[in-house]
Formats: C-alpha cells, sequence, structure tokens
C-alpha cells in the first residue's frame, strides 16, 4: 500500500472503503457545484417558471432575460469597464509584481527583506481602511468614476500577491540560468527579459489570469471609487441582489451572475494546472 | 557551470562598471512596486490615522483640526461598533475551522485514485472563481423562505420552512454556509498539494506495523500536516477578516444587525452617514487588532509545528 492518503494500489483498488471515497468525492462536487448549475437554469427561465412550488427543473428556456438586460445600456457599460480595469490592473501589477518578485527571490538588495515582510503584512489591511482614504484624495483631485483610479487601487491587493506567487516561482528555478546568460554577456535585464521571463510565461500567464479574475470580482472599491461612468459588474449585482423595493429580481440577478461568471471559470479551467500549482505553492510557501 | 566562476565574473563585472549602476540596476526591478505601494498603499494608511486623530471637515471634505484621542473614545463608547465586531467574530470562530475541517476532508476524499479524479479536482476550481457578490446574490435565491429550493428539500426530511434570512442565527448560519461554499474550495486545493506531497513510506512503515486506518490518520497524516493546517488556517484569517461581498449581497448586515460584518459597518458609516473620522478610527483599530491577532496565529502555528 503506497499511501493511505494520495493514492491506492491496484490490489485495493476495488475495496468498499475506496469505493464509498470515490462516491463521497463525486457526490461532494455535485454538492457544491449545484448553486452554479441552479443560478444558470435560472437565467433561462421565464419569469412564472422561476417562482413556483415545487421549483422547475424541466421548462422552456427563454433569453428573455439576458435580452432585457444586455439591453440597458448600464450592463454593456459596466462590462466593458470592467473589462478594462481587470485588464488593466492585471496588466500593471503583473509588469510590476513579476519585476518585483524577481528582485526578492534573485538580487541581493540592501531592505529588500524588510520591504518583502511589510507586503506579506499588507495582507492583513482591512480594504475598508484604504477605501476611505483614498475616496477623499480622489475626489479632491477629481479621480473619481475614472478607470485609471480603479486600476491603481486594485494594484495595491495584487501587486503583493503577484509578487508573493512570482517569487516562489523564481526560487524554484535553477541559480545557473541567469549566472551562465550574464557570464555570457547578458546584462541583468537581459537574462531577466531573454532567459527567465520566456521560461516563465506559463507562470506568469497564469498569475495573470488569476490577477485578473481577482480585479474582475472586486465589489468595495468599486463601490466607492466609482459612481456611474466607471462603474463595474460587481456593483450592478449587489444593486439588483439588495434591491429590496422591488423585491428580488432573480431573473437579472442570474442572467447578470452568468455572464459575470462564465467567461471567469472559462479563464479558470483553461489554466487550471498552473492555477492549483501556482496557487498551492503561493499559499504554502509564502 | 561553477558557482566560483559565476561568483568571480559577476565581481569583474560589478568593479569594472562600478557599484553605484549595478546598484541602480538591481534597485530598477524593486522601484516601481515600492513606488506604486507607497503611493496607493502606505500613504492611505497613514491619511486614515491622519483622519482618526482630527475633527473631519465636512465643507472642504478633508482632515481638519486635531482632536486627539476623541474619535477613538466615541467609537469605544459606541455599542453599535461592539456588536458588530461580535457578529465578526461569531463568523470567524465558525467558518474559519469548518472551512479547514471541510477542506481537508474534501481533499482526502476526491483524491482518491481513478479515472475521475482529474475531472473533479478541475471542477473545484469553480466555486473559488465567483465572485463572492454573485455568490452571496445565488444563494439568496436557493435559501429564499418562500422559492427557494433549499426549503423545498428540507421539506422532504420534515425541516422547516426556515426564515433564513429574516431570524438573526439562521441568517449569520446562511451566511457561514455561503462563505464556506465560496472559500472551502481553496482550501481544497492547498490540501490536495499538501497531501500529494506527504511522504509514502512513513505510511507503508505504518501499515506494515498493522495500524488500522483511523490511527494511521490521527498519529501518521495529521502529524504531518499540522504545518501546512496551521499555514492554511492564517491564509483564511487573512482573506476571511475581509469579510464585506457576501454580506453586502446575501443580508445586507440584517435581520436587524445579525449579520453586520464590521467592514460593512465602517462602510456604512463612512460613505452613508459620512462620519469619515468615526470610521478612520474603527479601520485604525480593525488594522491593529488584524494585525496583533495575525502576530497571534502565526507564533502559534510554530508553536504547534515544533510540538509535532
Amino acid at each position: 500500500m503506497s499511501s493511505v492518503l494520495t493514492s491506492m494500489p491496484r490490489r485495493s483498488a476495488s475495496t468498499l472503503g475506496h469505493k464509498l471515497r470515490i462516491a463521497g468525492g463525486v457526490v461532494i462536487s455535485l454538492v457544491f457545484l449545484f448553486p452554479i448549475y441552479w443560478m444558470i437554469l435560472t437565467s433561462f427561465k421565464d419569469q412564472v417558471d422561476i417562482f413556483t412550488t415545487p421549483p422547475k427543473f424541466f421548462f422552456t428556456p427563454t433569453l428573455a432575460a439576458y435580452i432585457e438586460y444586455m439591453q440597458r445600456a448600464d450592463i454593456v457599460n459596466r462590462l466593458i469597464n470592467t473589462i478594462i480595469v481587470a485588464t488593466g490592473a492585471g496588466l500593471l501589477s503583473i509588469v510590476v509584481g513579476t519585476m518585483a518578485g524577481y528582485a526578492l527571490a534573485r538580487i541581493r538588495l540592501r531592505g529588500a527583506a524588510t520591504f518583502g515582510l511589510l507586503i506579506l503584512l499588507s495582507r492583513g489591511v482591512p480594504p475598508i481602511a484604504l477605501a476611505v482614504p483614498m475616496f477623499l484624495v480622489a475626489r479632491k483631485f477629481g479621480l473619481i468614476d475614472k478607470h485609471i483610479t480603479l486600476i491603481l487601487a486594485y494594484s495595491t491587493f495584487l501587486i503583493p500577491y503577484v509578487m508573493w506567487l512570482m517569487r516562489s516561482f523564481f526560487m524554484g528555478l535553477p541559480r545557473e540560468l541567469e549566472e551562465s546568460a550574464m557570464i555570457d554577456g547578458c546584462s541583468r535585464y537581459g537574462a531577466f527579459f531573454k532567459i527567465i521571463l520566456p521560461i516563465s510565461l506559463p507562470g506568469v500567464l497564469s498569475t495573470l489570469i488569476f490577477s485578473m479574475i481577482l480585479a474582475w470580482e472586486e465589489l468595495l472599491f468599486a463601490l466607492v471609487l466609482t459612481n456611474r461612468h466607471a462603474s463595474t459588474i460587481p456593483v450592478a449585482i449587489a444593486g439588483i441582489a439588495g434591491d429590496t423595493v422591488n423585491g428580488a429580481n432573480w431573473a437579472a440577478l442570474t442572467a447578470v451572475g452568468t455572464i459575470t461568471v462564465i467567461p471567469v471559470v472559462v479563464f479558470a479551467l483553461l489554466v487550471q494546472k498552473w492555477l492549483i500549482k501556482g496557487l498551492a505553492e503561493g499559499a504554502t510557501k509564502g | 557551470m561553477s558557482n566560483d566562476t559565476g561568483k568571480a565574473v559577476r565581481q569583474k563585472r560589478s568593479s569594472r562598471r562600478g557599484q553605484s549602476s549595478d546598484l541602480l540596476v538591481r534597485w530598477s526591478f524593486m522601484f516601481p512596486a515600492v513606488l506604486l505601494l507607497v503611493t496607493m498603499l502606505a500613504y492611505p494608511i497613514f491619511y486614515t490615522i491622519d483622519i482618526s486623530f482630527s475633527r473631519f471637515d465636512i465643507a472642504s471634505f478633508s482632515a481638519g483640526e486635531w482632536v486627539g484621542w476623541e474619535n477613538y473614545l466615541e467609537v469605544i463608547d459606541d455599542y453599535r461598533f461592539w456588536e458588530s465586531l461580535k457578529v465578526t467574530m461569531i463568523y470567524l470562530a465558525f467558518a474559519l475551522p469548518l472551512q479547514v475541517v471541510l477542506g481537508f476532508g474534501i481533499a482526502y476524499l476526491i483524491n482518491a485514485e481513478w479515472s475521475g479524479r482529474g475531472v473533479i479536482r478541475a471542477l473545484f476550481i469553480i466555486p473559488m472563481v465567483v465572485a463572492p457578490v454573485v455568490a452571496g446574490g445565488m444563494w439568496r435565491m436557493i435559501l429564499d423562505p418562500l422559492w427557494g429550493i433549499m426549503n423545498h428539500w428540507l421539506g422532504f426530511i420534515g425541516i422547516g420552512p426556515l426564515d433564513w434570512f429574516g431570524n438573526p442565527t439562521l441568517a449569520m448560519a446562511a451566511v457561514i454556509i455561503i462563505d464556506t461554499w465560496r472559500w472551502t474550495p481553496f482550501i481544497v486545493l492547498i490540501a490536495t498539494a499538501a497531501l500529494l506531497a506527504l511522504p509514502k513510506d512513513v505510511f507503508e512503515a505504518a501499515k506494515i506495523d498493522g495500524a488500522n486506518w483511523w490511527s494511521t490518520l490521527w498519529s501518521v497524516a495529521v502529524p504531518l500536516l499540522v504545518p501546512v493546517i496551521a499555514a492554511t488556517f492564517v491564509i483564511r484569517w487573512l482573506g476571511a477578516v475581509k469579510m464585506f461581498d457576501i454580506v453586502l449581497a446575501a443580508t445586507y448586515g440584517g435581520p436587524g444587525k445579525a449579520t453586520n460584518v464590521i467592514n460593512l459597518f465602517i462602510y456604512e458609516e463612512a460613505f452613508r452617514s459620512l462620519r469619515f473620522a468615526e470610521s478612520a478610527a474603527m479601520a485604525v483599530i480593525v488594522l491593529v487588532l488584524t494585525m496583533v491577532l495575525t502576530g497571534l496565529f502565526l507564533r502559534a502555528s510554530r508553536k504547534l509545528e515544533e510540538l509535532f
């Protein structure tokens, strides 16, 4: 028997315990996926099919909710805003964070270790402690409701995240890579951009995608720093979910929710191998 | 390539080009991050501290005269602040252990070796990329007392109908359920990596010694996993203290103030009541509390590692 917890050899593969374990895993996965399935299902329901007892699993699907809410300018606008902000924040953070992560992993700098520790500590800062002053300063300089404000605000949590993930990624690379490059006459930039970056590309890309997902989902800064022009999708969802005056508009909620979730799920599944590795390492080695 | 040649070459380079220009190059990797984080992270924190000691001038919308500890005294006197802290503590006390235990348990289940293992592992990523605000909204629908599918199912086993969002205890339970649904997959992910990294020979030895499943789990697996479990707890704690989106979408702090976690309370005080000075004071208190508790948890987790 190789390991109780990780794998079972062929011999015991048919034992009852092993079968129960597989069955348990499948059932628990279905339980965790059901809410999303239910949301997507509901988004294709007609209003009369939503409010029924018992809840309906079979019905004539309709795109009514999508058509109605996609036509509302604010949803399309917010989608565009969310894409702009998530891309902007993701790109800014990946460039800045990857370079800093490399510096933390490989370049000896006086004070860098302290800075790294401070960055780690910054994960404990409640975002509301940043949102209040950011709002006041942005308001003073007329920066409320601008994409760039949100992009910069998101970099406060994305840069530390990228730095930490990339630091552990770079530490896993053999030192000889850039040392031999620098002996061959590469500058430090050359070694980083020509040697290190290309072989780290999968890691960089999956970190970028995950950063974009984090920015895509962010609510608090978006609520505080935007109001109409640059407002994002999560703000719209918070508005629909919290609308107690008109009651629960489940068609709107599920349609907009599905639009928000689908692209992210597709991206996440595309890079899932790297995601699992990167996240697990970033979390445990951090 | 030997390490010594590398060092020698580096020394030659640095003496040739001069120490200062190399220093500049080296710092240039770090500089953009330092600049951005100082202006967007450090400066706002200091500004918050500044506001928390000032009278907030609503006309100019900035910190006015210095008032010392006045805002802090006011906050400490405010029973709503303490209520909100209590609510946050209750949420944390239930959600964190639940998620860590569930996460490791589920990781054990889904890592049973069979052909579908990869698919299941990938599917478990899906909940953790659902925006928390969407999670809150969709669970609000699932738990709806009248039309929700949860009450419909609970009815089959003779429970309910439960008024999930009308009863203070149930509302807190709902928030914990939603949060657990959203975050347990993240812990499953870390736990999976930890389980796969376990040394196999120890388990073989336990097997040879005739240890059963239960004693293998408790005296071999758990001690080996303690460092990871502790680290996971700290990471999840750092995320959970930021609880905001799910509560905002699912309960908006209600019924009454039953699920009004501290971040939502400060948000409301600042941006609805425009009490920026008091909000800043609360934010500073929460910041200090978080730092102190994080420090304690880190120490405790190091102690635990030594113990095992």
